[in-house]
């Protein structure tokens, strides 16, 4: 899944051509580093209800999809593509308007609920 | 059910009172039960998240006269070729699968001082909350000349079903030549960015079947509309002379049209075309009228932070029949504005946490094949009304594979948001 998750945001990089390559750097970052101990405290009761914003377009989504799929991805991994869409270093106007108003809190929230959720 | 319904009625008659300030007592008598009128993206969404989120805590009813719900959103594809029209079309098995009752009558009243829905044939439905749904009603006589009748000539295709084949079907059998007119609605009104998507429809299906001779003239009564801009650039790119927009500057007041002579009058030209499409204003649909939860304007006014009624508190209107402040009448803002409603409900019957109201939306818009434009929106409530937060808009000039990417995207969004509707 975080292979796949990786490939999806290189192909992003490529159409948008908007900060690649700060995008891949932070990505990189992510991976080798620090464990985010707020993505493991997430309040997933929060991330539920946050979810429920994501699974308009997500909850649906195929591995081949333009719109990947998002149940059972990797907390901390979640939670560093989330910020760098915040950050805008990945690109799509959509995703990074979504991630604008969200919280460090609501980030782990939702990084927590999606670890364990299946499609509704 | 008559035996069932007066019990149930008589229970919460009984509890009524204490009902709002102790949600208890109706726990205590069995569970609570929502009525939601309205099988589309806002009453779909409402029913199979309550059910699901409540885990059967919830009695949830949805009141949906059509077996099947063809979606108005990407039927614009469908007018241009690029969707055929049964993949718009949905069932509600899994809204079944998911808890809800489906109930396939038309609603006919609310009445709200027994809380209770009738439906056709007069069998009534009782409620602790009621969620409405019921999108648009056109105003036919908002442009003079139409009617319903006058539809089965000049089609309006703003309400899916036999209105969108009869479009396509006069629309695929116009020679070279032959003009189309288009009369926009006023605001406000469902997808405002739809009118101009169609019209790029048209022009790309002219231009497919290599006509040089006919025209497309739009004539609006608004001095401007949604994603101007791009749509603009986007005809001249694609469709160089094809589509012609007119303000009301431009035409000086839309006068009225003639079915079966097949005219439009301005103020300032007379138009004969083989194809007329008139969308006219709107309103929230019937039966939130009826049951006076529209104001002065027509639609219905909520309160911002739960989408729940300002003139009923045990009624949620999600929706194009609602008054969502600075949101478009969109599937997607229904869809949004369902989930945060479904939310309170379950708060307000099952003592289930409540969060904060957010809301969002995103609109695609396909100009020509591989080249679509998106605008979209988060929202939250403020001072009273839900207002944007931050926004994002397509830009003029952006690379194809951009625009290629937004359509490949406005694709899985349809699957995203059909599956999250119905299931």
């Amino acid at each position: 899944m975080r292979r796949w998750a990786h490939a999806r945001l290189r192909t992003s990089f490529r159409i948008s051509r908007e900060g690649g390559a700060a995008a891949i750097l932070t990505m990189g970052m992510a991976m080798s580093g620090h464990a985010s101990q707020a993505a493991m405290a997430g309040d997933v009761e929060l991330g539920r209800y946050l979810s429920s914003e994501c699974t308009t377009c997500h909850g649906a989504a195929k591995s081949d999809s333009t719109i990947p799929p998002i149940h059972g991805l990797d907390q901390r991994h979640f939670v560093e593509v989330l910020k760098a869409y915040r950050a805008k270093t990945l690109p799509n106007a959509a995703m990074q308007n979504i991630a604008g108003r969200l919280h460090d809190d609501d980030i782990a929230a939702l990084a927590a609920y999606f670890a364990a959720a299946k499609p509704r | 059910m008559t035996e069932l319904t007066r019990r149930n009625f008589g229970l919460l008659a009984g509890a009524s009172l204490s009902a709002l300030a102790m949600p208890s007592l109706v726990l205590a008598q069995g569970k609570p039960k929502v009525v939601i009128i309205g099988g589309g993206p806002g009453g779909g969404t409402a029913a199979r998240y309550i059910a699901k989120e409540s885990n059967g805590a919830i009695d949830v009813t949805l009141i949906e006269p059509q077996k099947t719900f063809t979606t108005c959103f990407f039927s614009n594809l469908y007018v241009g070729g690029f969707r055929d029209y049964k993949s718009l079309t949905h069932n509600y098995d899994k809204v079944k699968k998911s808890g809800v009752k489906v109930v396939h009558a038309a609603a006919t009243a609310i009445d709200r001082d027994k809380k209770q829905v009738v439906i056709a044939g007069g069998q009534r439905i009782p409620y602790d909350r009621l969620l409405v749904a019921p999108g648009i009603d056109l105003k036919f006589d908002s442009v003079p000349g139409y009617s319903e009748a006058a539809a089965e000539i000049m089609p309006h295709a703003w309400k899916p079903g036999a209105q969108t084949q009869l479009l396509v079907k006069k629309l695929n059998v116009l020679k070279d030549g032959d003009q189309i007119v288009m009369i926009a609605p006023p605001n406000p009104y469902r997808c405002p960015p739809g009118p101009y998507e169609r019209a790029s429809m048209f022009a790309h299906v002219l231009k497919k079947k290599g006509y040089k001779k006919s025209r497309i003239v739009i004539l609006d009564p608004k001095p401007a509309f949604s994603k101007q801009g791009v749509f603009a650039e986007g005809w001249e790119n694609h469709y160089p002379g094809m589509i012609e927009w007119q303000d009301p500057k431009m035409h000086g007041g839309i006068k009225g049209v003639d079915a079966k002579a097949g005219t439009v009058q301005t103020d300032l030209a007379d138009y004969k075309a083989a194809l007329v499409n008139v969308i006219p204003a709107q309103w929230a649909g019937k039966i939130a009228r009826d049951a006076n939860l529209t104001n002065a304007s027509g639609y219905c006014p909520i309160d911002a932070a739960s989408m729940k009624s300002t003139v009923d508190p045990n009624i949620f209107v999600v929706g194009d029949a609602s008054i969502a402040g600075e949101m478009p009448k969109s599937a997607f803002s229904a869809n949004s504005q369902a989930k945060v409603a479904a939310m309170i409900i379950r708060s307000e019957l099952t003592q289930s946490r409540a969060f904060p109201a957010r809301y969002s939306n995103t609109c695609w818009s396909l100009i020509a094949p591989d080249d679509d434009i998106k605008v979209g929106a988060s929202y939250e409530p403020k001072d009273g009304a839900i207002k944007a937060t931050s926004t994002f808009v397509s830009q003029k000039n952006e690379a194809a594979d951009l625009r290629k990417q937004n359509y490949k995207e406005s694709v899985d969004w349809y699957n995203g948001i059909t599956a999250d509707i119905f299931g």
